[in-house]
């Protein structure tokens, strides 16, 4: 009674804290990162929604209100509307006019996507019922995600047209995936699901060109199938017609990661590439592929660089001695930028001895339940750069403190580069980020965290970034620890950060915008 | 002996230090405030206060004293800081103009009042409650006339002759402690659905009220104000032209949009596109109505100076009449003392830790060609301030963002400071020292944050 009386007054007398770049919620009994986050077009922060419940209206239903800011935290609008209770904000994309949201009840198991013009006001509403056996998958993968660099990455932006949507589906008995375009101009939507000749399909979102959407598609004969089949699907942007099925085995087997418009606006498509024979799975790649192709599939060129023949050399010249500390390169992310370099983004890890493993085996005398004698070991950031002609021309190594997973025992014998995809999918254990390219491509920033320990200095977590400008590298680092009970750094616009700290005994949300150097 | 020789030979150290300093000018030589003024009137006010508090009453007793004390924090803050002007002849010369109205209107002669001008940026004027009245500099020097300051005075001084703040303080009081209000929020609290919706209804209401009441005593302080400049010999058209130009104040700039291209491009460093390129923008379509659960109506009294043409109408007939003249006391010093507020207004913007406003105002003194070392020292400085602040990560205190209610100029300096990356922005301002360090040589101020610029320029080159 006392505090509402107090809030009132406070409200009365225009107590409100919000100023340029920060704001400040008093009242804020709870913090949860899933009803915050940045609104992004590509990967350029526009702008951070909140999702909240304002009021309950009846026993089944809230009213919600999902505050909208652009990307300096000025409100731009509040949606408030009513709907069940079980009703939770899942992801949000902008295409450079419009804005989508999808919301899903898990009560009634269904999502809703809904669209926002650049009015700010409601233009459409897209509705998926999910089956039981979809929601149980769904819940599993895609809603289990809740990372910002994992969950953000089922709905991309097609400029000024609408937004594709890919996330995993069932199909009876096929786990498979499903494609969803929604129009933002007129009301329209396709769904293409995969189900012909597999058991079990992944797809990846690889880019829009020419009209046509190309997807990676890997399909698994069954459930322990250690060499699907790679290739690329083009679905008509219009109609979600499959317009072509392209393997990306020839020479060798190609596994495209992204795909870019560049060279006078040609579609490129690149990744890591493998033996013709070899488990993608399993095996070490053999190095990086580049393939030129139309919007028919039709493959124009193709380059490959090998690790030990082209970058091998090239690494050994200018990092003797450090490869070997790095280990083996788990590959986050290409970009390429205006001046036609490609840029490489990985991270290190390699196995190591485990003391703990082995003093485990040693009582256990190797019997079950013991811990590996090997560990996992996260080590340091790396960028290896490409001309527009796709020959290596530069590798750099970004010292980080090194982490550890211990492993259970048995896992010796999993080869190393599954092991890369377990750190990233089942321990989250890479510090890596995310990476932003400004819009005209003149840089691009890569961001990852860090522990450091620096005698009679700083001792706690950071945020550090390296970014490409015009073709010059800068580093620069945050340091995170602070009087909060809960500090996240957020992307923001290129070449900036959100930094959000959570005061529990004040009950008050503090967010800043700050650049990085 | 000995004793000569040391002060011979100190003296002549001192001579060369000053041979040397005559030659570096200060960039600008500010209006140099009396303290012993400044000191006087905040003994003043601690009296007032000491009245005020000894005559509150036993019921509520505690909310008044809270409320009082919050009043002259704000008078303390004012009155002791440098904000406030009390330079010799700014200070007799709001005097003078206040003399003349009081001397023309007996009920006002026995007033404990204490009238400063202040260097906020603000166009405002205020009457705290207490005998202290404010005049912004931000207001000052947009009017045309002395009359015009004439005409704010008198509206001020209604207020406080009416007691209008201490009327509002004692409203404030009586309402938090209603019963009806105390009624309402123990109905609200029991309720299980749309409590919030119940509470902002509420607020909604309550808000309003006050809203009104300050409305009411706003159309009371022009009234009561008109009759006493009726008095006082000014002309009366000074009410009208005074309230069209409050009306249109927000949208008033002191200098033509900068134009950042040409001010921060140089010989051996240019100006880049990417800085300032359009980006899209999340309902870049959006009607500012839209943004807003308010109604034009609740918009207007937002404004600084809301219902203007609304005031107007109801003294217009009144003003008309009233003949008189534009200047009584001094109508030179009136320009002299503007045109000296301009820079000090600017400088205060950056004193109150706003760099980026302070920058882009300079930019446009210095393309006007208006107090031109100052401006060439003070973009060296805000830009060497900035380049440090953006290295720690603590640019977003210090700097204002992109906003619609900025003008398009001063949207585009934002821009160009969320983009610029620290390096660049090193090479800029040591371009742009290096530009202007011929003209500039004189100044000490200068040279020592050219060689800042220099400094961190390599630290960029060594790395």
């Amino acid at each position: 009674m006392r505090h509402l009386i107090v809030t009132v007054l406070l409200l009365i007398s225009c107590t409100t804290f919000m100023q340029a770049q920060r704001m400040t919620v008093e009242n804020v009994h709870k913090a949860s990162a899933r009803n915050a986050s940045a609104i992004k077009e590509g990967s350029e922060v526009k702008g951070y929604y909140f999702f909240f419940i304002s009021d309950k209206i009846d026993k089944k239903t809230n009213e919600y209100t999902l505050r909208i800011t652009d990307n300096a935290l000025k409100l731009l609008k509040d949606v408030k509307f009513q709907d069940s209770k079980h009703v939770y904000i899942i992801e949000s994309s902008f295409n450079g006019t419009d804005l989508i949201f999808l919301l899903y009840n898990d009560d009634e198991r269904t999502f809703e996507y809904q669209v926002y013009g650049a009015d700010g006001k409601r233009k459409h509403s897209y509705n998926r019922q999910l089956t039981k056996k979809e929601e149980r998958f769904l819940e599993a993968t895609y809603l289990a995600m809740n990372d910002d660099d994992e969950t953000y990455k089922g709905l991309y932006p097609i400029e000024n047209n609408g937004f594709i949507s890919v996330m995993p589906s069932r199909e009876d008995k096929d786990y498979t995936f499903q494609v969803d375009y929604f129009g933002t101009g007129k009301k329209k939507q396709w769904t293409y699901i995969p189900t012909d000749g597999g058991k079990k399909f992944v797809g990846d979102y690889l880019g829009t060109y020419n009209g046509v959407v190309f997807i990676e598609v890997l399909r698994f004969g069954g459930a322990f199938d250690q060499k699907p089949d790679s290739y690329i699907i083009g679905l008509n942007l219009e109609t979600g017609k499959k317009m072509f099925e392209k393997p990306t085995d020839g020479k060798y087997r190609f596994y495209p990661a992204s795909l870019s418009l560049v060279n006078g606006g040609k579609a490129y498509i690149y990744g890591e590439y493998f033996d013709v024979d070899g488990n993608i799975m399993k095996d070490k790649s053999k190095g990086f592929a580049f393939w030129n192709i139309d919007e028919n599939g039709k493959i124009l060129s193709e380059k490959y660089l090998g690790w030990d023949t082209d970058m091998g050399k090239y690494l050994s010249v200018n990092s003797k001695g450090k490869i070997d500390d790095f280990g083996f390169m788990f590959l986050h992310q290409f970009v390429q930028t205006a001046d036609g370099n490609i840029y490489a983004v990985g991270e290190g890890y390699k196995k190591v001895a485990s003391a703990l493993g082995i003093l485990s085996t040693i009582a256990s005398r190797g019997g079950s339940g013991r811990a590996s004698v090997t560990k996992l070991q996260v080590t340091d950031m790396m960028i290896l750069t490409f001309d527009q002609n796709f020959n290596i021309k530069g590798a750099k190594v970004y010292d980080k403190n090194k982490n550890n997973f211990e492993m259970s025992g048995g896992y010796e014998f999993v080869s190393t580069p599954l092991l890369g995809k377990m750190i990233k999918y089942q321990y989250g254990g890479f510090d890596y980020a995310y990476t932003q390219v400004s819009s005209d491509l003149t840089s691009f920033s890569v961001c990852y965290s860090d522990f450091v320990k620096e005698k009679g200095s700083y001792k706690g977590g950071t945020f550090n970034s390296i970014t490409v400008t015009d073709g010059k590298v800068t580093t620069d680092r945050i340091n995170t620890k602070s009087d909060a009970k809960f500090s996240a750094v957020y992307p923001s616009k290129q070449g900036q950060v959100l930094i959000m700290d959570y005061f529990k005994k004040d009950k008050r949300l503090e967010m800043h915008i700050e650049k990085l150097n | 002996m000995k004793y000569t020789a040391v002060t011979t030979l100190s003296f002549l150290i001192w001579a060369g230090t000053l041979s040397l300093s005559a030659q570096l000018q200060p960039v600008f030589t500010f209006q140099k405030d009396d303290t012993t003024v400044k000191r006087k009137y905040y003994n003043e006010a601690l009296k007032k206060k000491a009245q005020l508090i000894s005559e509150i009453k036993k019921e509520y007793s505690k909310d008044y004293k809270t409320a009082y004390n919050d009043m002259f924090e704000m008078v303390e803050e004012l009155l002791l800081s440098h904000r406030t002007v009390t330079e010799k002849n700014a200070d007799a010369y709001i005097k003078a103009v206040t003399e003349k109205i009081i001397n023309a209107n007996s009920e006002l002669k026995n007033l404990d009042l204490r009238i400063v001008f202040t260097r906020d940026f603000l166009p405002n004027a205020y009457s705290v409650g207490d005998g202290t009245i404010a005049f912004n500099a931000g207001l000052f020097v947009y009017l045309h006339t002395e009359a015009e300051m004439a005409f704010i005075i008198c509206h001020e001084l209604a207020h406080y002759y009416l007691k209008h703040s201490l009327s509002r303080l004692d409203r404030y009081v009586q309402l938090k402690n209603s019963d009806s209000l105390k009624k309402e929020i123990k109905r609200i609290v029991k309720e299980e659905y749309r409590v919030n919706e119940q509470v902002e209804r509420l607020l909604k209401n309550y808000a309003f009220d006050m809203r009104k009441h300050s409305r009411d005593k706003e159309a009371e302080a022009d009234k009561v104000g008109l009759q006493f400049f009726k008095n006082t010999g000014y002309s009366g058209a000074s009410f009208i032209t005074t309230m069209q130009l409050l009306d249109e104040i927000d949208d008033t700039t002191l200098f033509q949009s900068a134009d950042l291209r040409k001010l921060l491009s140089f010989p051996n460093y240019t100006f880049k596109e990417r800085w300032v390129k359009k980006e899209s923008i999340i309902f870049g379509a959006l009607d500012p109505e839209e943004s807003s659960t308010l109604t034009a109506k609740e918009k207007d009294s937002l404004k600084t100076h809301p219902d203007c043409s609304i005031r107007i109408a109801l003294l217009q007939a009144d003003a008309i009449g009233i003949v008189g003249k534009d200047f009584l006391i001094d109508q030179t010093y009136f320009y002299q003392l503007q045109q000296a507020f301009i820079p000090e207004l600017v400088e205060e913007i950056f004193e109150s830790n706003n760099l980026s406003f302070n920058l882009y105002l300079n930019l446009q003194m210095l393309q006007e060609k208006k107090y031109v070392p100052l401006a060439i020292y003070s973009v060296a400085r805000n830009l060497n301030i900035i380049y440090q602040q953006q290295k720690e990560h603590k640019l977003g205190l210090i700097t204002d963002s992109e906003n619609k209610k900025y003008t398009e100029g001063y949207n585009l300096l934002l821009r160009m400071l969320s983009r610029i990356r620290l390096n660049e922005l090193a090479e800029m301002n040591e371009a742009f020292c290096s530009y202007y360090s011929n003209q500039m040589n004189n100044f000490k101020a200068f040279t020592e944050e050219h060689e800042k610029a220099i400094r961190n320029k390599n630290i960029h080159i060594n790395n």
